[in-house]
């Protein structure tokens, strides 16, 4: 017990110079968050620009969008990375962590907008009075407080497995993990009926509130993603492939299409019918009769919504790191004004008697925002840091079995590797080839030099392929038709290893971890990599059916 | 009365009050918020207890003798209200009657009936003149919209409640609990009338302008960060009284009955003249009617 409190004590208060101004940063904020917030509780809500016409405003509206990120953080990490579950162990868990961390952050906006905050009790079930079926505020707090546990059992239990040198069960994280992907659906569609089903509020009684939410959720939590993706590649061992993050960044280009999609949907419709219901989106768009203090937010998440979605629909803006990281920030911005302040206040003007009242969040209500934004960055800071003292070793029950080679990079090529390498000169026959392939069970053979150096393979197919095609190459075929015969005849093909082995061979060190090797084998689409040593001789051949052991066998 | 789920569970309702009351002691005392005062699952004999605890309350507050009832719907009746649009010259009487008899915060004004000014020719909401303020009502071409509280019969913001602080009362009046509201103003969204008003600060009630005669579930004084609104009253019409904004009304715009009774002065409008209700479309079913009497007004 005291070495985890000294370990905690180490990942919470040691750390470089950039850790304490980071950290000291987020504590300001949280400290002026805390400042208005008693201010609030002394005077009461009167202190925000919430009034009678608007009664929702800023608190509201960041907790309407940070239930998004919440939801995208794991909605579009986890499906990425449900096949490896080594990565689930690293990737994953910082996702949910920032899953749990937004949550946090949307019950303490909800919780700061309470005129009773300590009566928040009498929504908790058994405890209190909640009202099922018919409120859905009840049912969003549930299907939150829902969230919030699975997300965090499932990173407790990897912490504390890891903590105390053992594995995770994987027939307990998967499913989790697997709950958590229709559960992060649900709450972010059932935070969308809590302004969908209001009669009173034509801007937020549409149907395509809960799918708009969705969409533009793929965007902000993802983005972020990457953000954060980026900086934990640079300040700690974590790694992320860059192949993760364009593809990531490519998908939240579709979402992001089909949000703007379903917004230009919205406005035609509002717009050709134009009907009374109109009067709010005018508001929010162009202003009404002089009052027009949210048209040049909205306007600004439209351009920026847009410019991201071009950004990283393009290839080449999407795979350079600056033009991608400007892409997150003005996503994330974007639909930050468009699902906040843009979503939740044209539901308040006009009133439902015909008022105009002009909200913008007072100097308190930014205090106090600004502190649950410290808040979150303290603790989703922490816990990542935790995870990552876990990770490595670092925070470790004293114990637990030493931290080995092999749990932190997983099987090497040396350990699951054919030892029994059979090879063959450029001047072996390929009757011979053949003959060897099918008396030892093999599918392939090195072709080393005189020194003993692995020049090219010889597989199963490139024999298959010298026997259905006699001239294999289209420009031998060409050749043939087009050159005089004598030429033709010079090039008399398939006769030696040499003729029919495929060049550059494709090789792997003893020490490359089997996770390296999977992606050589499925992006280079082989069947084997050939293992060889500082003197590029052949000590080993990892074929996919070693892969298939090693995956199967091994509790990663 | 409403009493969902009353007997049965007091027991529970005893041991939650002395976790309530533990974790209260625990946290130095003073959470009121933390004890479970939960006006519909209370016996009589509890109601009574509440009552002389609040009455108590009030004199230590306000040093004011303040009653606190908690009279009962009358069976066979469900009240409606009708408002003569025709007569109406908007001079804001009811208004501040209403005040003068609900005790809601002078500073900030909390008002429960809000009276729109309309263009003769027009009927559009949004067009409307909340803040109107000439020497003399009426005025030339305009006409003159109270509203307040409709008292649905499918209210929607007790449906959106989620803690169930709010609800309908058995003679169709909606109420609030103001120890039990948890001040998410979810409700003041849902309301399609704007009828719900917040305590956005601590109310302030002189005491020399308290109406000493009040009702649990009305017109006590309130506490920062509820949600209150209209009654019909409550504590005037279960004891067969008329609502104090249509005692107000110098030109008898007002009228209010029980819509059971055949031979009530609502029922006799309802057959009499024609009557629409504000944003019907929504169904919300209000059982506060506009009608208009004459025709040249």
């Amino acid at each position: 017990m005291r070495e985890f409190i000294r370990g905690m004590f180490n990942v919470m208060f040691r750390g470089g110079r950039w850790f304490y101004l980071w950290m000291g940063l987020l504590t300001l904020l949280l400290a002026l968050g805390v400042v208005g917030y008693i201010i609030q509780m002394r005077y009461g809500l009167v202190i925000t620009n919430m009034r009678e016409q608007v009664s929702w405003g800023f608190y509201i509206s960041n907790f309407t969008f940070l239930v998004g990120v919440a939801a995208a953080a794991v909605l579009l990490v986890i499906p990425a990375y449900l096949y490896h579950f080594k990565a689930i162990k690293k990737i994953v868990v910082f996702g949910e962590l920032l899953a749990i961390t937004a949550v946090v952050m949307a019950m303490l906006f909800v919780f700061v907008d309470l005129g009773r905050p300590f009566r928040l009790w009498h929504i908790f079930p058994l405890w209190g009075s909640p009202n099922f079926p018919r409120s859905i505020l009840a049912w969003d707090f549930l299907v939150l407080s829902g969230y919030l546990f699975l997300n965090l059992f499932a990173v407790v239990y990897i912490g504390y497995t890891r903590y105390m040198g053992k594995h995770p069960d994987r027939r307990i994280i998967i499913p989790l993990v697997m709950l958590s992907i229709p559960w992060a659906v649900a709450v972010h569609t059932v935070t969308a009926f809590v302004y969908n089903g209001m009669g009173a509020r034509p801007f937020w009684n549409a149907s395509i509130l809960a799918p708009r939410f969705l969409a533009s959720a793929f965007c902000s939590g993802p983005a972020l993603m990457l953000i954060i993706f980026q900086v934990l590649r640079k300040v700690t061992e974590f790694e992320i492939q860059d192949k993760a993050i364009f593809k990531i960044a490519e998908m939240i280009a579709y979402a992001m299409g089909i949000n703007l999609f379903l917004m230009l949907a919205e406005i035609y419709k509002e717009y050709y019918t134009a009907t009374e219901h109109l009067t709010p989106m005018k508001y929010l768009y162009f202003g009404l009769d002089g009052h027009g203090r949210l048209v040049p937010w909205i306007w600004t998440a439209m351009v920026f919504n847009t410019a991201g979605f071009f950004l990283f629909l393009i290839p080449k803006t999407r795979k350079n790191f600056l033009t991608l990281n400007l892409g997150c920030l003005l996503i994330f911005l974007g639909v930050w004004i468009e699902k906040g302040i843009g979503l939740i206040l044209p539901g308040f003007i006009p009133d439902t008697l015909g008022e105009v009242y002009e909200y913008m969040p007072s100097g308190y209500e930014v205090m106090v925002s600004l502190g649950i934004l410290g808040a979150g960055g303290i603790l989703y800071t922490l816990l990542v840091r935790t995870a990552i003292a876990i990770d490595t070793g670092r925070l470790r029950h004293p114990e637990a079995p030493a931290l080995t080679h092999e749990e932190e990079e997983g099987p090497l090529a040396r350990d699951i590797m054919t030892k029994r390498v059979i090879s063959v000169t450029p001047e072996t026959p390929v009757e011979e080839i053949g003959r060897l392939l099918v008396a030892n069970r093999i599918s392939g053979v090195p072709v080393v030099d005189s020194d003993g150096r692995v020049i090219g393979v010889v597989s199963e197919s490139d024999i298959i392929f010298r026997e259905v095609y006699e001239e294999p190459h289209l420009f031998e075929r060409v050749a043939s038709i087009v050159l005089p015969p004598e030429y033709r005849a010079m090039k008399k093909t398939g006769a030696y290893a040499r003729d029919i082995m495929t060049t550059p061979p494709i090789t792997a060190v003893e020490t490359t971890p089997l996770r390296e090797l999977v992606s050589i084998i499925t992006e280079k689409k082989i069947k084997r990599i050939i293992i060889v040593n500082e003197r590029e001789e052949p000590v080993g051949v990892v074929s996919r059916i070693d892969i298939v052991k090693a995956l199967e066998n091994i509790s990663l | 009365m409403e009493k969902d789920q009353s007997r049965g569970l007091i027991s529970r309702r005893d041991f939650l009050r002395m976790t309530a009351l533990g974790i209260a002691a625990l946290s130095g005392g003073g959470c009121g918020d933390l004890w479970r005062d939960r006006f519909q699952e209370m016996s009589p004999e509890e109601i009574q207890d509440l009552l002389k605890r609040w009455e108590e309350r009030y004199k230590k507050r306000y040093g004011v003798d303040i009653r606190v009832k908690a009279t009962g719907p009358m069976e066979g009746v469900l009240f409606g209200y009708a408002l003569d649009l025709s007569r109406c010259i908007g001079c804001r009487r009811c208004v501040y009657a209403c005040v003068r008899e609900n005790n809601p915060s002078r500073d900030v004004q909390i008002q429960w009936i809000r009276v729109l000014r309309l263009k003769k020719g027009e009927f559009r909401l949004e067009d409307s003149e909340h803040y109107y303020n000439p020497e003399s009502v009426p005025e030339e071409g305009y006409f003159y919209m109270p509203v307040q509280c409709q008292q649905c019969e499918r209210p929607p913001c007790v449906k959106v409640c989620p803690v169930k602080a709010t609800w309908k009362e058995p003679d169709g009046i909606i109420v609030v609990d103001y120890d039990w509201c948890i001040g998410c103003r979810t409700c003041m969204a849902a309301c399609p009338y704007r009828a719900r008003k917040f305590n956005w600060r601590e109310p302030a009630l002189p005491k020399e302008e308290i109406n000493p005669d009040t009702h649990y579930l009305g017109n006590r004084p309130r506490v920062k960060g509820v949600v209150e609104k209209c009654t019909f009253c409550i504590q005037r019409t279960r004891e067969g009284r008329y609502p104090a904004c249509v005692e107000a009304c110098p030109v008898g715009a007002r009228k209010f009955g029980n819509l059971l009774d055949p031979g009530s002065e609502i029922r006799y409008i309802l057959e009499n003249f024609r009557v629409f209700r504000l944003k019907e479309e929504l169904n919300t079913e209000p059982k506060f009617f506009y009608f208009f009497s004459l025709g040249w007004a």
